[in-house]
């Protein structure tokens, strides 16, 4: 729903499949060779337009490097702490890089568990620190696990690992 | 009789100049059909002038078996020498739809899209000679386009007699892309598992046809001039939903007028204090921008063959109210999969309890409005008998979790009355969970802004 700034603790390990580690590498180097340049001239375009006080473009390019760098301290530092998620078809288990097929709250769904990096609901891949993510981890097909948030709780059934 | 319609002036894209010109005609388009509705329109009959104030609910159900056309969505039914017929909108309304049309044509001849044109000239003909599902094929398949107009005989909420009868609206708008391409995604998301439903047979599933569209709205004209709704989910018509799919549309200044004018005041007037502290202003209104967006994505997870003849005049109040607690049903799995924090949920929820309040006010002046006051009024209820709302000084603090179990218990009953209740069935829901007099339990909250 929003867009969040992102904090990462020192040193905490981030699962990477070896396509989101190359994708991530690209974003940061696109950001740091690319984008950067792009947005300062941005900045530069706005300041000739005078009053900075009043000037919404200078604002917006200002705003926007701030994102910018933001993004770039933090792939930085989750490349720094990746932990590359090795081949997982076969495991009987649901693992990190599990395709999951389960029935929760009548609804039958499947998604990819992945790392948060690479985490995107509207693709299908959901974060393995996401409270679905992190109960279904261990999990065999058949068993029930129990996902809870204050708000909401769920019995999830595993019914297929692919 | 009031003018129905409502002018907005949003900030707009860069509009070229044809876009510009066309643009004009059609907000000029829009404004002819408000004398049509005012014909329509009659807040003292529940049948409003779609029928003989005279004639009683018994005697046209019999002339309707006679005669299938009384009961169309598009007649207007007469009595003639005791006899009732039915006359058909576009030459009851012959007159006034004629310089609608003149202007649709016009706006098509000078418009550069030319599947634009063409649609604006199905539209125009669909007002001349009643081919309604032509025009709504036409809009339906056209690919996305900067202009938007939906103009016509479309919603039945005046027909609190039959829910049957279509008034006249008509809504022009400018698409705002960048907000269109975030909600698809998010319905994306909504629509990503597959619920299981009741009664399969009798489901209509068309997810994969669902488009949204968040407009920049400039003209509310006719019954959306008086409802000013922040969204809708078009067509009704369930077979055209299973073939073509449907339109949500969000209308961006509507939603901002609702937030400011309706349930922030109302987030105020009912909350304790100190739990308002806690919420921050414009997240409350991205929580309910997204309300409005989950209750237009609900519908189309409720879509039963037969419902509507079923359950009658009493199909709105169970639909309307369905789609909201359905759509805040969806959020779990939305927060179980990370995709909103803790934090939004309760915003969603929050703004989901003063979304109950949106239409009380206005029931006093338009009975119209009473599906939604009822539905609203169900799920009050429900909130209330659970314990989630505990009300000491305006509702504490509620309880997020009662509150959630509370809206999947409702949602399941709302769900199972629309696939295979009887009317008697929802009836006498609604007679048990229905009473306005639950909103007594806010008056003295109420005061302050009604």
């Amino acid at each position: 729903m929003t867009t969040k700034s992102r904090t990462l603790p020192p040193a905490q390990a981030v699962y990477f499949t070896p396509k989101g580690f190359k994708e991530a590498e690209e974003e940061l180097d696109f950001l740091k060779n690319a984008k950067r340049a792009q947005v300062s001239e941005r900045i530069s375009q706005a300041r000739d337009f005078g009053d900075l006080d009043e000037n919404a473009e200078y604002d917006a390019a200002l705003e926007e490097q701030g994102l910018i760098e933001n993004r770039i301290t933090y792939l930085e530092e989750v490349l720094k702490n990746a932990q590359m998620i090795s081949e997982t078809s076969g495991s009987d288990f649901v693992v990190i890089g599990s395709t999951v097929k389960v029935e929760m709250d009548g609804e039958i769904d499947e998604f990819t568990i992945v790392g948060k990096i690479e985490a995107n609901p509207s693709k299908k891949k959901i974060s393995n620190e996401s409270p679905v993510g992190e109960a279904l981890l261990g999990a065999k097909v058949g068993e029930l696990v129990e996902v809870a948030t204050p708000i909401v709780r769920y019995k999830v059934k595993v019914l297929e690992i692919k | 009789m009031k003018k129905r319609i409502v002018l907005y002036n949003p900030k707009l894209p860069k509009l070229t100049k044809n876009e510009q010109e066309v643009l004009k005609i059609l907000i000029e388009a829009g404004k002819l059909i408000a004398p049509i509705y005012s014909l329509q329109e009659n807040n003292k009959y529940p049948g409003a002038n779609f029928y003989p104030h005279t004639a009683a609910k018994n005697d046209i159900e019999k002339a309707a078996r006679k005669n299938p056309d009384i009961l169309s969505p598009f007649t207007v039914v007469e009595e003639k020498s005791g006899k009732l017929t039915a006359v058909p909108y576009h030459e009851k309304y012959a007159d006034l739809l004629q310089p609608v049309i003149k202007k649709l044509n016009q706006a098509a001849e000078i418009a550069d899209n030319k599947e634009f044109a063409k649609r604006l000239k199905i539209q125009a003909k669909s007002l001349q000679d009643g081919s309604y599902e032509e025009a709504i094929i036409a809009w339906m398949s056209m690919k996305p386009y900067i202009l938007d107009i939906t103009i016509g005989p479309i919603e039945r909420y005046d027909d609190e007699l039959f829910f049957v009868k279509c008034a006249y609206q008509a809504w022009v708008g400018v698409w705002n892309k960048k907000e269109t391409d975030k909600a698809t995604k998010f319905q994306k998301i909504i629509f990503s598992s597959q619920r299981k439903v009741l009664m399969p047979s009798e489901h209509v599933s068309f997810f994969d046809k669902v488009q949204t569209r968040i407009d920049k709205t400039l003209l509310f004209s006719g019954l959306i001039g008086k409802f000013k709704f922040g969204g809708t989910n078009l067509p009704n018509e369930i077979d055209l939903m299973e073939k073509y799919g449907s339109e949500i549309t969000l209308f961006e200044p509507a939603l901002h007028d609702r937030f400011v004018n309706k349930r922030l005041p109302i987030f105020k007037a009912v909350f304790n204090e100190k739990f308002q502290a806690c919420f921050k202003q414009n997240g409350l209104f991205k929580a309910s921008v997204y309300t409005t967006l989950l209750h237009e994505l609900a519908h189309t997870f409720m879509r039963y063959r037969g419902a509507e003849k079923r359950l009658g005049n009493l199909f709105p109040v169970i639909d309307e109210i369905g789609a909201s607690v359905l759509g805040v049903k969806a959020c779990g799995s939305l927060l179980v999969k990370d995709v909103i924090s803790q934090k939004e949920m309760e915003y969603l929820l929050v703004i989901s309890v003063a979304r109950l309040f949106d239409w009380l006010d206005e029931l006093k002046k338009d009975h119209s409005k009473i599906h939604y006051v009822r539905g609203n009024a169900i799920a009050l209820h429900y909130l209330l008998d659970s314990g989630a709302l505990m009300i000491q000084k305006g509702i504490s603090w509620p309880n997020f979790n009662k509150m959630f179990i509370a809206i999947d218990e409702l949602a399941a009953v709302l769900d199972r009355i629309l696939s295979m209740g009887s009317y008697k069935d929802a009836e006498v829901f609604v007679n048990k969970y229905g009473s306005l007099a639950v909103f007594d339990n806010f008056k003295h909250c109420l005061r302050k802004i009604y």
